[in-house]
């Protein structure tokens, strides 16, 4: 046994485990209830405006999160080779390669399996990957299909962008308007698929929207306490709070719920464990090893920051509902690498010691600012970085000993 | 194995003095990293469009800044930059036709720190709202890149441009009639040679060659003892080695919709404005992306596809799966799926081992060659 596994320590995790059983549960009630309806079922990706899945009353299915599930469950390994063999390349997204071999042989995938869609929407807020996967997926189901086209924004479209609310002070008009045309654009194509709208249901939701946008910015700042207050097993699950739930009411109580625990051990000035080094991550999680968040957190390496997180939260401006959409796009990872300076903000005002990223084989998205930001660190902070292969559905690539085994020597350096 | 006048063409790619001289004339020259920019615009405000393409067996630099398993384009790319092998590139424009082409813009702007850089806004939807916004982005790029290459923007002289890209597509056209002939008078290899040298020089320099050497093609003896005709599928394909192997197998490529070639020379300007730019880069049926409502961009490629094989005459198809491109790896296996011909696919991984893929080649060759 070495010095740092010596070093284990208590895990003490803020406790939204219970919370988070209640909300899968509402949720998983509430899916039920729409397909018993014969509501329409649509397939969104993340940053999509989860709201309009509540404002219209429509079954949704986020081919991402269940992907995620089936990494957790151990059947996205057989359904990435399933993809393979159709023909898919394997340096594509872990997610699309789950999703299609869940279609080509639901047999070898985690039950229950998605509802099949009967709409599609895609967007580009993120990746070019969610549309060519929307495409794929559209074409195997033979369905309509949406896009919302979003800018990826550079110096000259967007200026100082909060890491957290995403608020900037300017951004390019000529883009704005357009993508909220198209956003115009998805609830005439929304209404086409599951009826009128309700105006006054499309402000209820988004009223819920910015007061859970609220709270999740509140929560993810008080984790920049010192010591940290929770530990990534239970803040990474908030992007699906964020990314697919945004604007139900089941968001809006768990994370009332999660905000007063928080704030709880925060004033306590308890933290998850005996703090030894603060560590910013980055990357999608990997789903099929997430005990790994907790192992370092028992060797005193807390996570005060998670950028993929912070990336799925924005602020939510009821009054403007469009701009707020919009402003879903205006994160780091949707943008040239200038806008790595809010980084490095969240970073200064977190006081972290150490980063830990994690390279998502497939996802050019993730991987390929991997190494710029771990040189904007070492450049502005003074900051070591460690770059772990780690595929978010695909554990082979990233067998969990090696990864303790690297994060053990890491450490053992920043000590 | 390139004949003459190819190996003229290729050297001009592959020695970039043409490139220098201008620079040295006082033009700045501007990088594409996708085949979907719109090249009328620089050329018509007195930059040279040049479409950057590292040619590298290895990218060790790249690699130390960029997953290893991202396409061979892009990495070549950031190699030439790192490098300093672009060291004659003033500026680049980027497209935001995919994943990697977005990243590997903001790389190039991290890491080399061009003097300009551009982002084109492509839209994915080929409708009116789209038309109209993509008219104004093309107009923005315009107005960002005179004031770097401090001038103004005049219609006179984009109608110019268009004329000169035009003359350039219709070139291409006549080229292609001689690769499509029975007897084909142009390698694969060789007319990769012209298409590179076509991004590497000033469009109108590149026209007064090919137009002055059009007749001695022509005369050129046509390949009669080929045994497959093959159209060529995939992105931003350049690898002479390959195109070889394929040759001294039995095949003759008599089409495709490469990024390099055709997928970047298809389709005119109908019009002199940039209205009609517009119109003619949101059509490019090639491009991944931008597809008509109601409809799917790969549909839309196929058909582009098969609208090549049947001018052609392509008795079956070779997919060049770059195994990091992203384009290839969602819509290869359409292409293999709805193909009446027979289809082989190429996994491609740089550095290449040519010999590893003669076997394979041999092999579909003797199963669906004549002869």
């Amino acid at each position: 046994m070495n010095d740092i596994q010596a070093s284990e320590q208590v895990w003490n995790p803020l406790g939204y485990k219970e919370l988070y059983r209640d909300l899968f549960k509402r949720h998983l009630t509430r899916q039920e209830h729409l397909l018993s309806k014969k509501r329409p079922v649509g397939w969104f990706f993340s940053f999509h405006p989860s709201e309009l899945i509540y404002v219209f009353d429509v079954v949704s299915a986020f081919p991402e999160q269940y992907s995620a599930y089936c990494a957790a469950r151990g059947s996205s390994v057989d359904l990435i080779d399933t993809s393979i063999a159709k023909g898919y390349s394997h340096f594509l997204c872990d997610y699309f390669k789950t999703t299609v071999g869940s279609i080509v042989e639901p047999e070898k995938a985690t039950k229950p399996l998605m509802p099949k869609p009967d709409f599609i929407v895609d967007s580009r807020a993120l990746c070019v990957g969610h549309h060519e996967m929307a495409e794929v997926f559209a074409k195997y189901y033979g369905v309509p299909r949406y896009t919302v086209n979003y800018p990826y924004w550079t110096p000259d479209s967007l200026k100082n962008v909060d890491e957290l609310t995403k608020e900037a002070e300017w951004a390019e008009e000529l883009y704005v308007e357009y993508t909220t045309k198209r956003l115009h654009g998805l609830i005439e194509f929304m209404e086409s698929v599951a009826g009128e709208m309700d105006e006054d249901k499309f402000k209820e939701v988004f009223k819920k929207s910015e007061k859970t946008s609220r709270l999740l910015v509140e929560i993810l700042n008080m984790m920049m306490a010192k010591p940290t207050p929770g530990s990534q097993r239970e803040i990474g699950d908030l992007v699906f709070i964020a990314f697919f739930v945004l604007g139900s009411d089941y968001a809006y109580e768990f994370c009332h719920r999660a905000y007063q625990l928080i704030k709880d051990r925060v004033k306590r000035g308890e933290g998850v464990s005996d703090e030894k080094h603060r560590l910013l991550t980055f990357g999608i999680m990997p789903w099929h090893s997430l005990s790994l968040y907790e192992y370092c957190e028992k060797l005193g390496a807390t996570f005060p920051v998670n950028l993929y997180v912070n990336a799925s939260v924005h602020l939510v401006d009821s009054s403007k509902p469009f701009e707020s959409m919009v402003r879903r796009s205006m994160h780091f990872t949707n943008a040239t690498y200038d806008m790595l300076d809010s980084v490095v903000r969240a970073a200064k005002k977190a006081d972290i010691d150490a980063a830990l990223l994690l390279e998502n084989t497939g996802c050019r998205i993730t991987s390929m600012i991997i190494r710029p930001l771990a040189d904007t660190l070492r450049e502005e902070l003074g900051v070591q970085s460690l770059i772990l292969e780690a595929p978010q559905c695909d554990a082979r690539a990233m067998p969990l000993e090696r990864a303790k085994t690297q994060i053990e020597a890491f450490l053992e350096s920043l000590s | 194995m390139l004949r003459e006048p190819f190996r003229e063409f290729y050297n001009i790619f592959s020695r970039k003095e043409r490139l220098r001289e201008y620079r040295k004339n006082g033009r700045k020259i501007i990088g594409t990293i996708c085949n979907n920019v719109p090249e009328e615009i620089i050329h018509s405000l007195g930059g040279v469009p040049v479409r950057l393409i590292g040619e590298y067996e290895n990218t060790p630099l790249a690699n130390s800044k960029a997953p290893s398993w991202m396409c061979s384009y892009a990495r070549g790319v950031l190699e030439g930059g790192l490098s300093g092998d672009f060291d004659f590139v003033d500026g680049i424009v980027g497209a935001t036709t995919d994943d990697t082409k977005l990243h590997l813009f903001s790389a190039y702007r991290f890491y080399v720190k061009p003097s300009f850089s551009y982002m084109v806004q492509f839209p994915y939807v080929n409708d009116e709202l789209s038309f109209e916004f993509f008219t104004k982005e093309l107009r923005r790029f315009a107005e960002k890149l005179s004031s770097f290459l401090s001038t103004n923007f005049i219609d006179e002289r984009l109608e110019k441009s268009i004329d000169v890209y035009n003359e350039f597509r219709e070139l291409c056209e006549k080229l292609e009639e001689l690769r499509r002939d029975d007897a084909p008078k142009i390698t694969a290899s060789e007319w990769m040679s012209l298409m590179l040298a076509s991004n590497a020089m000033l469009k109108e320099d590149f026209n007064s060659m090919v137009s002055a050497r059009l007749d001695e093609l022509k005369e050129m003896d046509g390949m009669k003892d080929y045994r497959l005709r093959i159209h060529l599928s995939g992105t931003d394909f350049y690898h002479l080695g390959l195109l070889n192997l394929l040759g001294e197998c039995g095949a003759v490529v008599v089409s495709d919709d490469l990024c390099t070639s055709a997928g970047y020379y298809s389709g005119f300007v109908e019009g002199t404005d940039i209205e009609s730019l517009a119109k003619r880069y949101m059509g490019c049926t090639a491009c991944v992306m931008t597809a008509h409502p109601g409809k799917l961009s790969v549909e839309e490629r196929l058909n582009f596809i098969w609208q090549r094989i049947d001018e052609s005459g392509a008795e079956a198809i070779v997919i060049l799966k770059d195994r990091g491109c992203e384009v290839c790896g969602h819509q290869c296996p359409w292409i293999v799926m709805e193909s009446e011909l027979p289809v082989l696919v190429l996994d491609l991984d740089f550095p290449l081992s040519v010999e590893q893929y003669r076997t394979r080649i041999e092999a579909f060759i003797e199963a669906h060659g004549g002869g």
